[in-house]
């Protein structure tokens, strides 16, 4: 392309001047390659994965290339904000796939007046609002929702009294504060005996789990990621919890739980949206032959969201070339909107067998998911897909 | 009970604060720097070991082999960097520690990726169970050795030729050129001493919680105990390290939920949040008001 | 200064402003960063840099601003929201400063690194003000009975305020208190012989150098429309020591030319390695630079680039002119400032 031949000046002034349009179908992807959640990065590499792979066999979407970019927003809330207006200034996106709960936030208007579809990886239900914010898509359950198929699950085996453990960030507190104010706890027939916040970045919460084994609960549901349900975990058997009083969000499927735990996480359940890497899904055949020329970064659950992203992005914007004959509509307004009209129109969305088939008119597309379990250091699916209604 | 149980587990975590926290202030004694990045040396430990351990030596050996490594960064650190600034304000200095803390971070994760590592399995596995907690072996391990070391640190520098030229260069730099100590090699040594240390308290936190680049923030939160336990104290960091330690676990176990439980039956506030992040932090803002120095600490010229 | 070279600086003012109505929407949000950082770094330049006293709670200032403009934004209040902001962190900064009066050095900055780890906590508990770790949503600031939204109006507006806030600067440390606060950070001892009140020069310091980063933050919340928490955290506490630091301490120059390099810096990078297509290979790099960066500044340009480039500029006009210029900048302290004292004294 032009642009890359150019050198330090030509890149400075390009900072401060938009760049002309490219020929290509546009999409702008940025996660956290750098920054403290990196770990589930394989989200937005999946996407780009999945594009890629249709540019190598399928000559891209409807016969139209795909110009992809991935950019790193560090996490940062200002970092993730200038690269939005990146993706819709300078590189004409005509769907643009966000990071952070809290970009998506910040951005809930601006995305609607640039009328660019949006997706993020937040599982926000304050995003989640299809007359508020027509073109900003979430894709899932939401934390809310995964919480209440945990403690379902939960109640039908028998349990009574809960627990909430969250860290103390945005993506943490939110949801539980949602939850218990919703009275849905209550409503289910359990009772919620107490909450717990905690440092994100704790080392030790072995005062806390005692406070836990004060209160006695049937079952902890746990509102944060991988580290810290290490963690809690950890803890839990120091003061003689077994693992199977918890239960984690679909961040806490990763293989290092079993792997630095050992017999301690034993009957730790977590909630799962997608299939895990490996599966035996048709989704994986095509990862596996797009592996055998690539190279895949992240080989696990978050990338599987990934790729399920990316089908979901091919499926709309395939359906609005086609609708307008073949080729994209010319001018990006009107591409945006035709894309964004195809999202809310699709039906039972094929991806492979990384969900369920689903629809997006709600905005977040598939709302079931299934308890896995740790066995033999390993997570099993156990019981079948339930969906969130 | 509770009491107990709470208290062991301060302990556990205090012992690993005091680690490096002696390790801030064995630098400051002997040349005033404040080491914003002690953090960074000790993540740069926990990787160290973890690349020894992968290039094939055993996990105890891999260990040692990293503090070894960190003793020369230290000592690299001081020559390269801290010796050119000996003129520097307080502030530039403080800022140095900070870039060489950010520079660390980028490189661990230029190498060894942002995800977390499970860390080789340095003590046995299994636990003993003390006031009705199971300890596993790594935390007895890891508190045993902070509270040995830290002690062989004070007779180090109380009964060796070598200590008494450490402090004597600490002392008054001036006077201890004139009676022929070579100030700047104490320092020297000083830096190589901290870093091992905290290199040593990386490997065991990593032994403890796994390996992430999260591990240098324990810079930041072994701070506070710096501190409250007088920066120029070494005895001061090992008592605070405790207490600091201790004063966590009592405001996780017993402090938040009373608390807690109060405000949600009186008013319409629920959380405390994760208030035993910042108690250390009032603390501190209370010493300072109150007795700069630290508990154990002497009075400087500091306060105006 | 001359009123000619007050005309002068006025037209690139109202040049600057009006041109960002011509640049992307990507630029103008390039602009207003680097503006909106310069104006909180001059606050704190004032604090470091002309008054002697190192800070690490500035993030937690740019929040109160943030928080404060938010509040009153929502409710409705114009540019008295900014106003307000900068008055709220103004209270804040006294409050965080009252143990300066009694410590100094290094061990204020260890009391500033409290308060800023104290604000972080309250930020996120203190619900009715902050909408907690949730963030408050921030409406788009009505100016003239227009809500302003778009970046090239807010990148206009900040070269204002910037302009504005360097003049304000310059202006106040021409008056006496303005003096007193460089005598102070020269010596205490000698300010105390000449008679100058230290106690309430430095509270002059806290309550100017609290107003204009509290403006910041107001316009931070302003154009990110979001003020949460993790946004008011220590790194950008270290991110605005930096800017002094890259920049130059006790040059205004130097706050505008830090803020520039910490923020542009990375997106340099960025495109760098996307032209040569290692753009995954310098992510990395862009922390490592910024790290780096901080080490060799200090290292061999302590006076940072605004000195570097006054000795640039000289050496070319050496070349070019066969008559030495007189050095021309509006520079208060030609020498290196030390605040807190060197490390000796810390000893």
């Amino acid at each position: 392309m032009k642009r890359h031949s150019s050198r330090v000046p030509a890149i400075l002034a390009a900072l401060a001047f938009a760049l002309p349009a490219a020929a290509d179908v546009n999409v702008c992807v940025w996660g956290t390659i750098t920054g403290p959640d990196a770990g589930v990065n394989g989200m937005s590499y999946g996407t780009v994965d999945y594009l890629n792979y249709l540019n190598q066999t399928q000559g891209g979407i409807a016969g139209q290339k795909i110009h992809v970019i991935l950019l790193d927003g560090r996490y940062k809330l200002d970092e993730e904000l200038k690269i939005y207006r990146r993706c819709v200034d300078q590189e004409n996106a005509v769907v643009v796939k966000g990071w952070s709960t809290g970009s998506a936030k910040a951005l809930r208007e601006q995305v609607q007046q640039d009328a660019v579809p949006f997706i993020s990886e937040t599982f926000s239900s304050e995003v989640l609002d299809p007359a508020k914010y027509p073109y900003l898509f979430i894709q899932g359950a939401t934390y809310e929702q995964q919480m209440l198929i945990g403690l379902r699950a939960a109640k039908a085996a028998g349990a009574k009294k809960v627990m909430l453990m969250h860290g103390d960030v945005e993506y943490g507190r939110a949801p539980v504060t949602v939850v218990r104010k919703s009275g849905a706890i209550e409503k289910m027939g359990l009772e919620l005996v107490d909450t717990i916040e905690f440092r994100y970045d704790a080392q030790d919460l072995t005062a806390q789990l005692l406070r836990v084994k004060a209160k006695n609960p049937d079952v902890v549901y746990i509102q944060a990621s991988t580290p810290q349900a290490l963690v809690i975990l950890r803890d839990a058997a120091k003061v003689g919890l077994p693992a199977k009083l918890f239960i984690g969000n679909m961040y806490n499927i990763h293989p290092s739980i079993p792997e630095q735990l050992g017999a301690a996480a034993e009957g730790f359940r977590a909630i799962q949206l997608y299939a895990n890497y490996g599966d035996d899904v048709p989704a994986m055949k095509e990862i596996a032959a797009y592996k055998a020329k690539n190279q895949v970064e992240k080989e696990d659950l978050y990338f599987m969201k990934g790729w399920f992203g990316g089908k979901f992005i091919a499926a709309a914007i395939g359906n609005a070339i086609k609708k307008s004959g073949g080729k994209p509509p010319a001018d990006i307004k009107a591409f945006r909107k035709a894309v964004r009209d195809e999202m809310v129109a699709l039906k039972n969305l094929d991806s492979g067998g990384i969900a369920p088939p689903c629809s997006f008119a709600n905005h977040q597309g598939p709302t079931q998911a299934r308890m896995a379990e740790i066995k033999g250091g390993k997570y099993v699916a156990v019981g079948s897909w339930v969906d969130a209604q | 009970m509770l009491l107990l149980q709470i208290a062991t587990a301060g302990i556990a975590t205090g012992s690993v604060y005091a680690l490096i926290a002696i390790g801030i202030v064995l630098i400051y004694k002997c040349s005033g720097v404040v080491n914003f990045g002690q953090g960074g040396y000790a993540m740069l430990g926990a990787y160290a070991a973890y690349a020894l351990a992968r290039a094939g030596l055993s996990p105890p050996l891999a260990a040692a082999g990293a503090v070894l490594v960190l003793g020369v960064v230290g000592a690299l650190t001081e020559l390269l960097v801290l010796r050119r600034m000996l003129r520097a304000p307080v502030v530039a200095v403080m800022m140095v520690t900070l870039g060489l803390l950010i520079l660390f971070r980028a490189v661990c994760l230029a190498v060894w990726g942002p995800d977390q590592i499970a860390f080789p399995q340095i003590f046995p596995q299994g636990a003993v169970q003390i006031a009705g907690i199971f300890i596993t072996y790594n935390y007895v391990a890891a508190a045993l050795l902070s509270l040995v070391l830290s002690l062989a640190f004070l007779a180090f520098y109380r009964f060796t030729p070598m200590g008494l030229m450490q402090r004597a260069a600490a002392d008054n730099s001036r006077a201890a050129l004139a009676v022929g100590i070579h100030v700047s090699n104490q320092v020297s040594v000083a830096w190589a001493v901290s870093s091992a240390l905290a290199g040593l308290g990386g490997v065991l936190l990593a032994t403890l919680n796994g390996l992430s680049l999260t591990l240098s923030n324990i810079g930041l939160v072994a701070f506070p105990v710096i501190v409250l336990g007088g920066l120029t104290s070494l005895m001061g960091s090992l008592v605070a390290g405790l207490l600091l330690g201790m004063l966590e676990a009592f405001t996780d176990g017993l402090l938040t939920p009373a608390l807690e439980s109060f405000l949600r039956a009186h008013t319409s506030i629920y959380s405390v949040g994760a208030l035993q992040q910042v108690v250390p932090y009032m603390l501190v803002g209370g010493m300072l008001l109150v007795r700069p120095q630290g508990i154990f600490g002497q009075r400087g010229t500091e306060r105006v | 200064m001359p009123a000619r070279r007050r005309l002068a600086l006025l037209a690139v003012v109202v040049l600057a402003a009006a041109g960002s109505f011509a640049l992307g929407r990507f630029g103008a949000y390039l602009v207003h960063s680097v503006a909106i950082a310069a104006i909180a770094a001059m606050g704190l330049n004032l604090l470091t840099g002309f008054a002697g006293q190192i800070s690490f709670a500035s993030g937690a200032l740019i929040g109160i601003g943030a928080y404060t403009a938010g509040n009153l934004g929502n409710a409705g209040w114009g540019l008295g929201a900014i106003l307000a902001a900068g008055v709220a962190a103004a209270v804040a900064s006294v409050v965080i400063g009252l143990p300066a009066l009694r410590l100094r050095g290094l061990y204020y900055a260890i009391a500033t690194l409290a308060a800023q780890f104290v604000l972080e906590y309250l930020f996120k508990i203190v619900e009715p003000l902050t909408k907690g770790i949730s963030g408050m949503n921030i409406a788009p600031l009505v100016l003239l009975g227009r809500p302003v939204a778009s970046d090239q109006a807010w990148a206009a507006i900040s070269i204002a305020i910037l302009a504005l806030t360097w003049l304000g600067l310059a202006r106040l440390m021409r008056t006496n208190v303005g003096r007193a606060f460089l005598v102070v950070r020269e010596n205490e001892l000698v300010a105390k012989g000449m008679g100058i009140d230290v106690v309430r020069v430095k509270l002059w310091a806290f309550l100017a150098s609290g107003f204009v980063i509290g403006v910041s933050g107001a316009l931070v919340g302003f154009t990110t429309r979001l003020a949460s928490p993790e946004g008011f955290g220590l790194s950008l506490s270290i991110d605005q020591v930096a800017m002094l630091i890259v920049g130059g301490q006790g040059v205004w120059a130097g706050s505008l030319l830090g803020a520039g390099f910490v923020v542009l810096i990375p997106e340099a990078i960025q495109r760098l390695g996307e032209a040569l297509h290692v753009a995954n290979l310098l992510s990395a790099m862009r922390e490592m630079s910024f790290g780096l960066l901080i080490v060799l500044f200090l290292l061999f340009e302590p006076r940072g680039l605004a000195a570097l480039l006054r000795r640039l500029a000289r050496g070319v006009s050496r070349i070019a002119l066969p008559h030495p210029v007189p050095d021309s900048s509006p520079v208060v302290a030609a020498r290196t400032p030390a605040p807190g004292g060197t490390r000796e004294k810390a000893l």
